[in-house]
């Protein structure tokens, strides 16, 4: 921070000088009445900003500092009171003492504020513990069914990391999870498919069922489809009885949506003891990626085509063309992936063309 | 630095998709550094290390996706600032493209076209919780720049919101999603 100082001043950042313990004086505002919601969110954004910069907090500063924002949780303001959620996750693991935040978020969190709730879900299972998640338990379950999809979407998600520390715990939301994952809310199904297969992890047999069972269906976002590809994928790899999970994702290979199309293509490129046949239309679908004018897709295309070029070189020697032309691509890392795959499928001359 | 260098695709089924999200600016000093993978990167020396290979590597090339030390960077200039999204070598290149895209451009929004370093510092806490709406803990949040803003620009308007009563709130709050659909 000190060495930047002066470099800074020249283009006026107003937080050249906030240093720690000038942030967590600021705290002393949070005691007035009345309270100056404006001040008081930009100390929060200081506090926020160092955490970013990576400045460590000590225990005692930080529970000092979230003792002050208990008092903020008595104004009404939004921005305030999201940059309160955002400064408890930030500075949750630098202190012990998190707990003191538990009742003002729970208390956030089935309150009537519908803006206060998805955050105040996330601040408060970044704050539990195995032990304290029991008293919240109930209202974790009924968080992850709420028709609000923010918070559905908030409580799934939190689920999802407290499985590192309370699995036993979490297991049991089970069913909760499995209403959700029927939402029509694309990242509410998203969510609620990862948490499900995650607490199925297991279970083959079931996680095959939620497979079959959606992919019947039909999912609404994209990202939900890609997941879904990667958790059959992951089926078939250990068992080889592949048709309706296998048709599956080939079917995904005519999804609208270009991310679900590659996650499709590169599943199946990727699977071992496949045939000819059966890679053909994957590799047509990275063809045109290769194509495309969008770096990314490029990249991505001619990065799997290498790959797919490792075992079956004779499947993408139909590509030499494409792979040519990416020779002299912009991006480096494109070009080399062209040329170290071209290596592995064409002659000698087509490289120095 | 950790890194599995699985070249197989079988990668686990996982909601933890995003290693890292970061804003630098034209020094590749951070203004926003995000890491969701704690043992990627567990000291912040070897942050700002990573930090410097990356930005030495993309600051003069507009190639937007790059593989470096085993990872997966997806990135795009403006003026003064850089944007990455980080996530291992075997996500999908498209997925993490689609974060940086909502990143940047809710962002984007929120700065009302003016992506620069000024007035990003104006409005960082707006950015903190921008950042937070689309990724929690390495788990994507949301794709769409628009519900994005819908959830951060709650509230942003001019007059102190502890002047105004919830109905007035919520009717300006209605007026603005109007306005934002009829552009």
């Amino acid at each position: 921070m000190k060495k930047m100082g002066k470099k800074e001043e020249e283009n006026g950042n107003p937080y050249q000088n906030v240093d720690r313990s000038t942030a967590l004086q600021e705290a002393k505002k949070f005691h007035e009445t009345p309270l100056r919601p404006r001040l008081c969110s930009e100390t929060c954004t200081k506090v926020i900003y160092l955490a970013n910069q990576g400045e460590e907090f000590t225990t005692t500063e930080a529970t000092d500092f979230f003792f002050a924002m208990t008092k903020l949780f008595q104004n009404k303001d939004i921005t305030l009171r999201r940059m309160c959620y955002l400064t408890i996750k930030e500075l949750s693991k630098m202190t012990e003492h998190a707990f003191i935040m538990t009742q003002s978020l729970t208390k956030d969190m089935n309150g009537s504020q519908d803006l206060f709730r998805p955050g105040a879900v996330r601040a408060l299972c970044s704050i539990t513990d195995p032990t304290t998640l029991q008293s919240i338990e109930r209202y974790m379950k009924q968080a992850i069914v709420d028709k609000n999809t923010a918070v559905a979407s908030a409580a799934l998600i939190s689920s999802f990391h407290l499985c590192d520390k309370a699995y036993d715990v979490v297991k049991r939301w089970a069913n909760e999870a499995q209403q959700a994952s029927s939402s029509d809310n694309q990242m509410v199904q998203y969510h609620a498919l990862g948490l499900l297969h995650h607490l199925r992890k297991r279970d083959p047999l079931a996680i095959e069922k939620l497979v079959v069972k959606l992919s019947r269906s039909g999912l609404k976002s994209p990202l939900a489809y890609t997941l879904l590809i990667r958790i059959a994928a992951k089926l078939l790899a250990d068992d080889d009885d592949r048709t309706a999970l296998f048709d599956f994702i080939e079917s995904c290979l005519r999804n609208k949506n270009e991310m679900v199309v590659y996650e499709a293509a590169s599943a199946i490129v990727n699977m071992k003891n496949i045939s000819h046949k059966e890679i053909a239309p994957a590799v047509s679908v990275l063809q045109q990626f290769c194509g495309s004018p969008k770096p990314a897709l490029r990249y991505a295309g001619v990065r799997s085509l290498n790959k797919v070029a490792m075992k079956h070189p004779s499947a993408v020697t139909a590509c030499n063309l494409d792979l040519e032309n990416l020779i002299t691509d912009s991006n480096r890392s494109i070009a080399t992936l062209a040329i170290t795959t071209l290596l592995k499928t064409g002659s000698e001359s087509s490289v120095e063309r | 630095m950790t890194i599995n260098n699985t070249t197989d695709y079988c990668i686990e089924p996982s909601l933890y998709t995003i290693k890292s999200i970061l804003i630098l600016d034209n020094d590749g000093e951070r203004i926003v550094s995000q890491y969701y993978d704690k043992e990627l990167l567990p000291t912040v020396k070897e942050q700002k290390d990573f930090e410097k290979t990356i930005f030495k590597k993309t600051a003069k090339s507009d190639a937007e996706i790059v593989l470096l030390e085993g990872l997966t960077i997806v990135y795009k200039a403006n003026v003064d600032l850089l944007f990455y999204v980080i996530g291992s070598s075997n996500e999908n290149e498209l997925l993490l493209d689609s974060v940086l895209n909502c990143l940047y451009d809710s962002i984007s929004m929120l700065l009302r076209k003016n992506v620069e370093k000024r007035q990003m510092l104006k409005q960082l806490d707006g950015v903190f919780l921008a950042v937070d709406e689309i990724c929690d803990g390495g788990i994507v949040m949301e794709i769409e720049p628009q519900a994005v803003i819908d959830k951060v620009a709650v509230g942003r308007e001019d007059l102190p919101l502890t002047e105004q009563t919830v109905a007035q709130v919520f009717q300006s709050a209605k007026e603005q999603i109007k306005w934002s659909l009829l552009k």
